[in-house]
């Protein structure tokens, strides 16, 4: 009987990436100040790492890691002699531990683990440490080039004794010693707890030693007896034995704490006994009204049950930000510049849904951050700036949203040089290049042509990302901007939802067609009567507030054919883009519904103005449209004055659309 | 030659006892600790054939003594004393590298034969 390590996988890899991402953030704080605490931190994620991987049987994987844990306990001795070479020694090997645990979800082979280890070897001699590690070392290397017979035990804790939980882990303990344990049954956490039953431990040890020191290692734990001892199947490759079935695909986990479990359980437990209640009541009513009240509370319930489950899909910001100093600094030291890098507000939390979208991105734009934004050491220098650069991650909670700032202390961004790119790849005209705005020309930044241009000349500027950037950010209802102040600072600001499943939407319809706008981008309502917009420049405005707001009729900028209206007001929609505030003249207003957002299925994904679709309470789907991409084109249409007063008609007739 | 033993406990009163029950089976006790960073020091300086480690004491607890002292040598016995109901704490200890363990109160007879054991007299 094996234990079945496939049910524990997904916790495992879940698990151990965490360790291992920890480590790597540890490792390199480690590498700037080396004190006790971090190393006692380090050692304790490599500690767990060997003990898990050593529980799943993946044996070359905690191999590597008890190699690295000797590294760290070297270090623990004398955590001041922690060396950058000690920290690239440790951080490869974290790369390889990475890798094995993709394998193990997988279900691939393992990459060897020789090279790695024999690496840390050198490391932990090169710091002269004494006989107790660079032997375990030793034994350590010679195990994954030459597989030991792997040897079935079965031993018996005797039913007199008081700790038998105790003796049957000693027994484990000095068992192990000796080799690589393979399997163990009951699980380690039973047997530590004593439940054994009847007493009983099967073991499988991977081990060079004889019988009789395995033997004579059962017969020094008091209380426990070998049963039966028998050679098994050697492993050849080491490898786990039986490969693990799980699919391709990457398993999406989402840490959900007990006690929200609970909760959640409760809930839907509620909701459960309501509906019975209902069933009841709907057979014995006496009037609609009474059944109604109970319908009410099912709905009330249940509503509030969807709301706890998205609050479970919280997941802290670490999850993704703990790669980040590991990532910087190997882009830094790649690049030869000094870094100092920080992240602060890393317990917010978002739902996971929205890591997973921007983790990448973001990544890009630290890339950027450093190879582009900071100056060399030496440029620094001249510039009068600390030759260290800095580059700051801030999360913080405001309100319903999640603001996420990049800063970075660099050169910030030459919007002069913007502008001449976007003209030399005829993405403007010099006209409308001038014209922009400083914020509008810094935002040139993100498109495709402009930013590869950047990359290529690289002297003043961001290389790709910032567009791969703005496009996760706003896929998610999310906003993203740039700031720059010119040889001093840039910074990528992203304003997040909290969730990306639940969204307020405000209802409209244009042309009878009933569609949702986030109400995350709207500024405001207005209704106006259609003489009381102005112009600029031939294009009707309206005042909102201190601005001046373009006006765009909807249904005309959703190509729809159009019919005319004939009430002289109209209300109008403001909305915020990347450019600024529109308006869009819109038939009617329905008020304020919360949708639950869904993937728009194919082909409809491909359209960029729509961002999903929700069900209402009516049952009748509607569109869910992005505000901020919808393409204002064709239009505008420039009416004159006297044009506007036929109420509308015009503006689309002008247009070509009937 | 006798076996040399090293006995740490942060009670007198516990020492003493551990200490005659060595002596009475033909050990010698070189030395005694009466908390973990002690024992350290203890055992670096005396370099005693075992040790038999307290728990939980203060400045270092047996645990992190026993980790250091099979730090500075690889091949030191550490067997552990504790009381019942510390198996968790025991078991640690056994991660940590000690070999074997007593319970208190420390009986005459099963003090000497664990320590025969561990360290292959028996």
């Amino acid at each position: 009987m094996s234990f079945d390590s496939s049910r524990y996988l997904t916790l495992f890899v879940s698990e151990a990436t965490e360790h291992l991402e920890s480590l790597a953030r540890v490792i390199v704080e480690l590498e700037k100040k080396p004190t006790q605490e971090f190393v006692d931190e380090a050692f304790r994620h490599a500690h767990s790492l060997k003990g898990m991987s050593a529980s799943m049987g993946f044996e070359n994987t905690a191999l590597l890691a008890h190699a690295l844990e000797d590294v760290l306990a070297a270090a623990r001795e004398q955590p001041g002699n922690f060396s950058k070479g000690t920290a690239d020694a440790v951080l490869k090997c974290i790369d390889i531990l990475s890798t094995h645990i993709t394998a193990a979800q997988a279900g691939a082979s393992f990459p060897g683990v020789a090279d790695a280890i024999g690496e840390l070897r050198r490391e932990t001699q090169g710091s002269e440490k004494t006989s107790a590690l660079s032997a375990q070392a030793v034994e350590v290397e010679k195990a994954p080039g030459t597989p030991s017979p792997r040897y079935r035990l079965v031993l018996k804790v005797s039913a007199s004794s008081t700790q038998a939980g105790v003796r049957a882990f000693l027994a484990y303990k000095r068992l192990s010693a000796l080799g690589q344990m393979v399997s163990v049954a009951p699980n380690l956490d039973d047997i530590r707890t004593g439940r054994i039953p009847q007493g009983v431990l099967s073991l499988e040890l991977e081990t060079a030693a004889s019988e009789q020191e395995i033997r004579q290692r059962v017969s020094a734990v008091s209380h426990v007896s070998l049963e039966s001892l028998t050679l098994s199947n050697p492993s050849p490759t080491g490898p786990p034995a039986e490969p693990v079935p799980v699919g391709q695909e990457a398993v999406r986990s989402v840490r959900v704490k007990a006690e929200d479990f609970d909760l959640l359980l409760d809930d839907s437990s509620e909701v459960l006994l309501a509906t019975a209640r209902l069933k009841g009541e709907a057979k014995t009513a006496k009037n609609a009204e009474d059944l109604l009240a109970s319908i009410e509370r099912v709905h009330a319930l249940a509503k509030n049950l969807h709301q706890k489950v998205m609050l479970a899909r919280l997941t802290p910001v670490s999850t993704m930000t703990d790669r980040w100093p590991r990532a910087v600094r190997d882009m830094a030291r790649r690049k030869g510049r000094e870094i100092e890098f920080m992240v602060e507000g890393d317990d917010v939390e978002l739902d996971r849904a929205i890591i997973d979208a921007l983790s990448e991105p973001l990544l890009h734009v630290l890339r950027n951050a450093v190879d582009h934004g900071l100056e060399s050491p030496q440029e620094r220098q001249m510039r009068g700036k600390d030759a260290r650069g800095r580059i700051v991650v801030s999360v913080k909670r405001a309100r319903d949203r999640v603001e996420l700032l990049v800063k970075d202390n660099g050169r910030g961004f030459d919007v002069e040089r913007l502008r001449q790119i976007a003209i030399e790849r005829a993405l403007l005209s010099p006209e409308a290049a001038r014209a922009l705005t400083e914020k509008e020309a810094l935002m040139l930044a993100c498109l495709p042509g402009v930013t590869t241009a950047f990359r290529v000349t690289d002297s003043s500027g961001r290389g790709v990302g910032m567009d791969a950037m703005k496009r996760a950010v706003e896929s998610i209802g999310g906003r993203f901007d740039l700031e720059s102040v010119a040889g001093e600072s840039s910074t990528v600001r992203l304003s997040l939802p909290l969730t990306v499943a639940v969204l307020q939407v405000l209802l409209i319809s244009a042309q009878s067609e009933i569609f949702g706008l986030p109400i995350s981008s709207v500024a405001g309502v207005v209704a106006l009567e259609r003489q009381a917009l102005s112009f600029s420049r031939d294009r009707p405005v309206l005042h909102f507030a201190d601005e001046v707001v373009p006006v765009f009729v909807l249904a005309e900028v959703l190509g729809f054919p159009m019919r005319s209206i004939d009430a002289s007001s109209a209300s109008f929609v403001v909305v915020e883009r990347d450019e600024g505030k529109v308006a869009f003249e819109v038939d009617a207003l329905f008020g304020q519904e919360e949708a639950i957002l869904k993937p728009l299925g194919k082909p409809l994904d491909t359209i960029s103005a729509l961002s999903g679709v929700t069900i209402l309470s009516s049952g009748q789907p509607v569109f869910i449209l992005d505000t901020g991409r919808l393409s204002l084109q064709p239009g505008p249409p420039r009416p004159n004055p006297s044009e506007l007063t036929q109420a509308g008609l015009t503006l689309r007739n002008r247009s070509g659309l009937v | 030659m006798s076996k040399r033993v090293l006995v740490v406990d942060d009670s007198v009163f516990m020492r003493d006892l551990i200490r005659d029950i060595f002596a009475s089976g033909g050990f010698t006790v070189v030395g005694e600790a009466g908390n973990g960073l002690e024992a350290v020091e203890r055992f670096k300086e005396l370099r005693p054939d075992l040790v038999t480690m307290d728990l939980v004491m203060p400045y270092r607890n047996g645990i992190d003594a026993t980790r250091e002292i099979l730090r500075a040598d690889a091949s030191a016995i550490v067997v552990m004393v504790s009381a019942l109901n510390q198996d968790t704490l025991l078991m640690d200890a056994f991660e940590a590298g000690a070999v074997d363990f007593i319970v208190k109160p420390p009986h005459a007879e099963n003090v000497l034969a664990v320590a025969k054991k561990v360290l292959g007299l028996a």
